[in-house]
């Protein structure tokens, strides 16, 4: 074992009742142990599938990846984390052969040394990906895309042999309990399905054995209940001798499968270690580098009392049939179920965006308004798809904070830029998002920064409503507890939110009332302390089986 | 009116992670200003700019005794200023990703139209200017009603009403060019008289671009149309009235290209049943050029006037240096590729090539739903 620092890791948080694994010895032990690290390849990837020494990444203006080593054992499922930012992407866009990485890094692959720091001619066989977005083509079938990224059985005057084709991908795929349609585009599939599809293209033409494999966010657009699935596909491939490097936001699943665990911030290795004797607060803190609490609770007071700010009636269309909703007075009011609940359909059909829904809803002026006209009502919603349904990818940080409240900062129909510039200046200054970005694209934020920007979008149109859908998807754990800070904030000074997760964990840190939904309705209400992860996963799961 | 601003006791949020990026490439002080300026005037930004005076250099060299004169600026103007009403008309719905294919047959007809009244109804020529130009604004009206009421894909949807326009042209017209000694009086005044040389044509156009440039750089819906453009799905929950934005962007390229078209007939003194159609491909080659030139990624005005000034110039230079018949086409072929490829070059760099090259704004319409 070359990264043997978790052992001193371990040793020392024994010695202290706790792994304390932020503080200075044990962020240290790697630097430490690095030196006294074999040089020579053979002997250091003796027990290594992948083994990575000082390798480095400088973009302009900043180092991506600082001096990191890793390795990843035969057999391991090797988990992978940081924040965003933190050099994971990069890390895995090197090994891709996508970057090329600075001068004096050096990997091993199977013991085998191979070049990351020039253009990748030819990929190594045994190090295989499947990239965050699956890199599959959605408008062909199975046997189309296993084919491409595999082989093309042909015949003597090279027609495809269609039979042996779809033969040879049922065997494929019969591997992993698929039971999917190979003859209809993967668009009709469901995520789990393609991701499963994605790991079986990736390793086509590999029949086990020794390698690894590189699954980025696998589950980052899955239902809870598929990601169980999944898992159960990651520990089968690793079970024919493969080795996975596995990389999340997800700790949950990082303890459920991973071995050993390499946390990454700033570019840096902060620790290698096994995931055993580590719980989700201690591995967030090393994420972060500073406390966070992974039990977060925002501690909003339980607002049934106050006035009814939105009544909502016979809400029925697409996954809905037939909800009512009344939001109180400075009330987080979460809805909570499984995907097809309804869950993620509720909140765009109350605020109008849903095509063909039905139903009324009333502000506080009293005026009841069918849900086609709603969007007149102006409540502003944050989309759960931030890339596809928030960011304005080619508009400035600035033109995405200014975008939905243009008429307020016009005359004429004029933009005042003097105003705009005031008003963007004061709310990067509320989300604390980098003095000077406002100028630059938003994909030049991370997640959360864009997060909290489209928040600011929303909230800048000084609403007493606003809905939020998935808060924190792709948003690192820093970012996560600020944004929740925000909300609850707002929630105290009057601010009514209904908030829409499938992350158990957003509902429970700032909620002050659940809705769980079912096949379209309303089936369980949770208020106050009844809100706890047991009784919202029973609330669901119960809810499942009726 | 009432601003609505966080209160001074906003709580900030506590715990943020700055991003890299943006904090290396935060503007710092005084050098900010003079770094914009040389983003401004860097090939990356206006590469057709830099093209132009090339090819201005090179036909001054070329042919010196004819070339470098205020003829041939008159000359180059004159010749495209058409050409840059029918691009300009094209601003518009662009930059809320909605094709108008068939502003060119639009054109073709208002000028039919409007002849039409002329010589047939004895119409005074500004009435028949404006049954012209209402003409064309009815067919953005149908243009509308298929794109955003029917959701025909604005591409197929225009190609067809474009033809269904080309066909009620032949309809009319017989295939024959209208023709009259009316037209060469009044009517032909607003497309061929000229100051100093200028054709008035040059000044309508100048007009337009200003009239743009002010409303999409600076009008709350110009930035409403880039966003729809950019992200449909975003603006409509930004609160952006989409549909309405993309039906009111068919009128107005209907509209200017129904002016375009007056002047084209204008200056031909005829009302020809094919008169536009050679505008369709130039007009379109010179507004994608422009959305990479300036406003990197944003279809705009002045993008677009430099685009058909970089093309109009070799056109009349290769004119003037007889250079055989092939000569024309082969040059607008290569000119669009070196206008694109030197803007398009920031692709390179990953962060800026995003949004600003031609293959980005296609792509974008190759997502569009």
């Amino acid at each position: 074992m070359i990264m043997c620092d978790w052992t001193d890791a371990h040793a020392l948080a024994r010695d202290e009742g706790r792994p304390t694994v932020a503080d200075e010895p044990a962020v240290l032990a790697p630097t430490d142990e690095r030196d006294k690290m074999p040089r020579g390849g053979a002997d250091a990837t003796a027990s290594s599938v992948l083994h990575i020494e000082h390798m480095s990444k400088t973009f302009p203006g900043t180092k991506a990846l600082d001096d990191v080593s890793m390795d990843v054992a035969a057999g391991e499922i090797h988990a992978l984390v940081g924040q965003n930012g933190s050099g994971k992407s990069t890390l895995i866009k090197v090994l891709a052969g996508y970057h090329q990485a600075d001068h004096g890094t050096r990997v091993w692959l199977n013991g085998e040394q191979f070049d990351v720091t020039h253009v990748a001619d030819a990929r190594h066989s045994r190090l295989r990906f499947v990239h965050q977005d699956l890199g599959l083509f959605l408008e062909l079938n199975a046997v189309d895309n296993l084919a491409l990224r595999g082989e093309f059985l042909l015949d003597p005057v090279h027609r495809v042999r269609w039979n042996a084709q779809a033969e040879l991908t049922r065997s494929l795929l019969a591997r992993f309990d698929l039971d999917l349609d190979i003859s209809r585009p993967l668009s009709e599939a469901t995520p789990v399905q393609r991701t499963i599809v994605a790991i079986a293209a990736a390793l086509a033409g590999w029949e086990g054995g020794p390698g690894l494999l590189v699954l980025d966010e696998p589950t980052a657009v899955l239902p809870p209940h598929d990601v169980e699935r999944l898992l159960e596909i990651v520990e089968r491939v690793r079970s024919r001798g493969t080795s996975i490097l596995y990389v999340s936001h997800r700790l949950d699943e990082v303890f459920r499968i991973a071995d050993r665990v390499t946390v990454l911030r700033g570019g840096k290795v902060i620790v290698t270690r096994p995931t055993t004797g580590l719980d989700a607060q201690q591995l967030a803190e090393l994420m972060v580098g500073s406390e966070v609490d992974a039990g977060y609770r925002a501690d909003v007071p339980v607002t049934v009392e106050r006035p009814v700010v939105l009544k909502a009636r016979g809400v029925h269309g697409r996954f809905l049939a037939g909800v009512d909703v009344d939001l109180h007075e400075g009330e987080i009011l979460g809805v909570a179920g499984l995907p097809g609940s309804g869950r993620s359909e509720l909140p765009y059909a109350l605020v109008g965006a849903m095509k063909g829904a039905t139903g009324t809803v009333e502000l506080s002026d009293g005026v009841a308004m069918p849900l086609r006209k709603a969007q007149s009502l102006d409540i502003p919603i944050v989309p759960a798809d931030r890339a596809r349904e928030a960011a304005l990818a080619e508009f400035s940080v600035a033109e995405n904070i200014s975008v939905s409240m243009l008429q307020r900062i016009s005359s004429l129909g004029f933009v005042r830029r003097g105003a705009e510039r005031k008003l963007v200046d004061r709310w990067m200054n509320t989300i604390e998002v980098t003095r000077g970005s406002e100028r630059q694209p938003i994909t030049t934020l991370s997640g959360g920064n864009q997060q909290k920007v489209v928040m600011a979008r929303c909230l800048a149109r000084d609403p007493s409503v606003l809905v939020l859908c998935e808060p924190t998807a792709g948003v690192d754990v820093g970012t996560r507890q600020a944004i929740f800070e925000f909300i609850a904030d707002r929630a105290r000074a009057g601010l009514s939110l209904i908030v829409s997760s499938s992350d158990t964990g957003d509902l429970l840190a700032m909620c002050t009332r659940v809705l769980v939904m079912c096949n379209g309705r309303v089936v369980r209400e949770l208020v106050g302390d009844e809100i706890t992860e047991q009784t919202l996963l029973n609330a669901m799961e119960e809810t499942e089986q009726i | 009116m009432t601003l609505q601003l966080p209160t001074e006791t906003d709580p900030p949020m506590t715990h943020s992670a700055q991003p890299k990026a943006a904090a290396a490439a935060a503007p710092q002080g005084a050098s900010v200003a003079g770094r914009r300026w040389v983003v401004a005037v860097s090939p990356r930004n206006i590469g057709a700019f830099y093209v132009l005076a090339i090819i201005i250099v090179v036909f001054s060299v070329w042919v010196p005794g004819t070339f470098p004169t205020s003829a041939t600026f008159k000359q180059i103007l004159d010749s495209n200023a058409i050409t840059a009403m029918a691009a300009l008309a094209l601003v518009v719905p662009l930059s809320a990703r909605t094709f108008d294919l068939s502003f060119a047959y639009t054109m073709t007809l208002s000028g039919c139209v409007a002849a039409h009244f002329v010589v047939s109804n004895h119409l005074s020529v500004p009435l028949a200017c404006l049954l012209g130009v209402g003409a064309a604004f009815v067919i953005g009206v149908i243009n509308g009603i298929v794109v955003v009421v029917m959701k025909i894909d604005s591409f197929i949807g225009t190609l067809a009403t474009g033809s269904l326009v080309q066909a009620f042209i032949t309809y009319f017209t017989s295939d024959i060019t209208i023709n009259d000694q009316r037209l060469t009086g009044s009517f032909s005044k607003f497309g061929q008289d000229d100051v100093n040389g200028i054709i008035y044509p040059v000044f309508y156009a100048l007009v337009i671009a200003i009239a743009l440039w002010l409303f999409m750089e600076y009008s709350a819906t110009g930035r409403r149309l880039y966003a729809t453009g950019f992200n449909p799905d975003a603006a409509r929950l930004a609160n952006i009235r989409v549909d309405r934005l993309r039906f009111c962007s068919l009128l107005v390229s209907a509209t200017i290209a129904g002016l375009a078209g007056i002047c084209l007939a204008s200056s031909l003194s005829a009302g020809s049943p094919s008169a536009g159609t050679p505008y369709l491909l130039p007009a379109f080659a010179s507004v994608f050029v422009g959305a990479t030139q300036f406003k990197s990624g944003r279809f705009n005005a002045w993008g677009t006037v430099v685009a058909v000034l970089m093309l109009g110039t070799g056109t009349i230079g290769l004119g003037l240096a007889s250079a055989p018949p092939w000569a024309a086409d082969m040059f607008t072929g290569v000119v669009l590729l070196a206008a694109l490829g030197a803007t398009g070059l920031q692709r390179r760099s990953l962060r800026a090539g995003r949004t600003g090259s031609l293959a980005a704004v296609l792509r974008r319409f190759r997502t569009a739903s």
